[in-house]
């Protein structure tokens, strides 16, 4: 496993020059004058050259690629050219409301795609009927099941939030960043209470689509391991149905369905972008939304850097559990 | 008494066009669960021809009074200029067709065709290939979309190259994988022994056995590039306004949702539809290819 880790740390170095060298190109190729947009139109030619050293852009292009390549490592990404705030720290700041919001979106896709998964592939009642709403479910966009969600849980039941983080004014910013956390420190149980109320509805919808992925897939891994041969031992030594499903047939069943997981991020990153800018969380996902309407590309270029650097080492995350759920891939 | 029938052959059936009895021969046997898929994507694609002339009133102008309700001779209502929400859906849905058809097809040829020559040609090349193709598999396409159209500002041209951009590296994999299988099938050896140059075992040996794999992969690809489409035209990433786009329009209508559900839901919900047809028609024609 560690050989694993090792081999995947390795190959991860290369996609993520090429990340940087992708974004560096889009800054490059972007319409927008990085010096104007700092100096402003009028200022005078010599403010201008001034600024253009100071930002380096005098010099050659590939030197310009290491120097951003250099400040990219140290997590120098730059600052915002609408808020001159610095990126590195704004997106600090937005993260863990995001990160909440995707771990809660990947339990709710566990326990709903094992469930569709369980539930379709052993045939239980209505079996049937789940299939067609499992592929039905996979194409409905996440901001239809967002403005749903909206109608029928706020407006007509009135049961859930469906704006911002939390309805407290006075909430806890530390320790972690994490409401959840931070208000279970602060000894506060009622805003923890608040704060996952705030998230049921935004983590379901990004839920929605990879829960039944992960159910299909399970599906059709599940029924070739209840066939194969290794089940009918444990049944002939003498095994209960829940114990062969859960130690040999799940077990066995379990790594495709963790390296699907892994390709369902990217689009869960997208579709975190949608869900938080629709509730309104104060995320990277509304970040990026709002710098997209100010045109504000360098926060854009540092949050594409930031999220690719989490999705890569995700991705190794999930080949590693893969490798701990079925020892051959190791080999 | 069982006696033996003498065999008399059937009447000769006279052979179409090879075209045509391909066709024939796919779409033999396939259940009305199929055909209503097949049914459902040639209404898509009518809607999508016809949008213009089926629309009611001008999707750019307003049409009536605004933010009327579904049913009184809007039948999906009006928007908040007093727009009809049902023209611009349709010329919306269009769009998007089409949209969607564009970045599959300039996946299936750009990826394909890297794919074809790394399998084909093999060695260094291949290896350079895809690792390429690697790194931007692992890399997260829709943040890199986003990415890649914010530099290139927003417009629907500059949308399509931005997932197009994103989109290859699936159908580089997925060729080049059958491409390699193919090269190394018995027959591949029989054209080589029979003579055919290297030019004539690639067009018509190796490319054609590509392309039922290909089909089922873009055609199950459609739905979820639609889905990518909208949600970038919802982020504001689309044609700059009054362009009828199904995301930009259900994202406007965003602020009315408590006053006028139907102006952002009914949008979505025809990306939905889209996704839904594309998504069972793709099922059932990969039913039909691989049951050959």
């Amino acid at each position: 496993m560690l050989l694993i880790l090792g081999r995947r740390l390795l190959g991860a170095l290369p996609v993520l020059t090429a990340l940087v060298l992708v974004v560096f190109i889009l800054q490059k190729v972007a319409p927008v004058d990085p010096v104007v947009a700092l100096v402003g139109e009028k200022a005078p030619p010599e403010v201008y050259e001034a600024a253009r050293h100071q930002l380096g852009l005098d010099k050659p292009v590939p030197v310009q690629f290491f120097l951003y390549l250099g400040h990219a490592v140290q997590g120098d990404l730059g600052t915002s050219s609408v808020t001159r705030t610095l990126v590195a720290s704004d997106i600090m700041k937005f993260l863990p409301v995001t990160l909440e919001l995707v771990f809660t979106a990947l339990v709710l896709i566990t326990v709903i795609g094992f469930f569709l998964g369980l539930a379709t592939a052993q045939g239980w009642r209505g079996s049937g009927v789940l299939r067609v709403v499992m592929i039905s479910g996979a194409s409905v966009p996440v901001f239809l099941a967002s403005l749903l969600a909206m109608l029928v849980f706020y407006r007509w039941l009135d049961l859930l939030p469906v704006t911002g983080q939390t309805s407290a004014y006075d909430a806890p910013s530390g320790p972690t960043g994490f409401l959840l956390v931070d208000s279970l420190v602060a000894g506060r149980p009622s805003l923890f209470l608040d704060d996952l109320k705030h998230l049921i509805l935004p983590a379901f919808c990004i839920a929605i689509a990879p829960a039944v992925a992960v159910g299909r897939v399970l599906r059709s891994s599940l029924e070739s391991t209840l066939r194969a041969e290794y089940t009918r031992t444990a049944k002939a030594k003498g095994l209960g149905g829940t114990q062969i499903l859960v130690r040999h047939a799940l077990r066995n069943a379990l790594s495709p369905v963790l390296a699907l997981m892994g390709l369902q991020l990217a689009g869960m990153i997208g579709n975190s972008i949608l869900v938080e800018a629709i509730f309104a969380r104060p995320g990277i996902g509304l970040y990026i939304s709002q710098s997209i309407s100010k045109g504000d590309f360098n926060t854009i270029a540092g949050i594409t850097l930031v999220v690719g650097l989490l999705y890569v080492v995700a991705n190794i995350v999930v080949d590693v559990l893969q490798a701990a759920a079925d020892p051959r891939i190791a080999v | 008494m069982a006696v033996a029938e003498p065999y008399v052959a059937k009447d000769l059936v006279p052979v179409g066009t090879r075209f045509g009895q391909g066709l024939r021969q796919y779409f033999q046997g396939t259940p009305v669960a199929g055909w209503a898929a097949f049914a459902a994507l040639a209404m898509m694609f009518f809607v999508a021809i016809f949008a213009k002339a089926i629309a009611p009133y001008d999707p750019l102008v307003p049409a009536g009074p605004a933010m009327s309700a579904p049913g009184s001779g809007y039948l999906l209502g009006t928007d908040t200029v007093g727009r009809d929400v049902l023209s611009r859906v349709l010329v919306g849905m269009s769009t998007s067709w089409w949209g969607a058809l564009a970045v599959v097809a300039s996946g299936v040829v750009f990826g394909g065709l890297i794919g074809l020559v790394a399998g084909a040609v093999g060695g260094v090349v291949d290896s350079i290939l895809m690792r390429i193709t690697d790194v931007f598999l692992a890399l997260p396409g829709p943040i890199l979309a986003v990415a890649v159209v914010a530099a290139l500002g927003p417009s629907y041209v500059h949308t399509l190259v931005g997932v197009s951009l994103v989109w290859w590296p699936l159908y580089t994999r997925i060729i080049r994988a059958e491409i390699r299988k193919l090269r190394a099938s018995p027959h591949m050896e029989a054209a080589k022994i029979s003579g055919s140059g290297r030019r004539r075992r690639l067009t018509r040996h190796l490319l054609p056995g590509a392309v039922p794999v290909t089909i089922i992969t873009a055609s199950l690809d459609v739905s979820a590039l639609v889905l990518m489409l909208s949600s970038l035209s919802f982020l504001g990433l689309g044609a700059p306004q009054p362009a009828p786009e199904l995301g930009a329009m259900s994202a406007q209508g965003m602020t009315n949702i408590f006053s006028a559900w139907w102006i952002p839901v009914f949008p979505a919900a025809a990306v939905a539809l889209i996704a839904i047809v594309s998504n069972f028609a793709g099922d059932a024609l990969r039913d039909r290819i691989r049951d050959r």
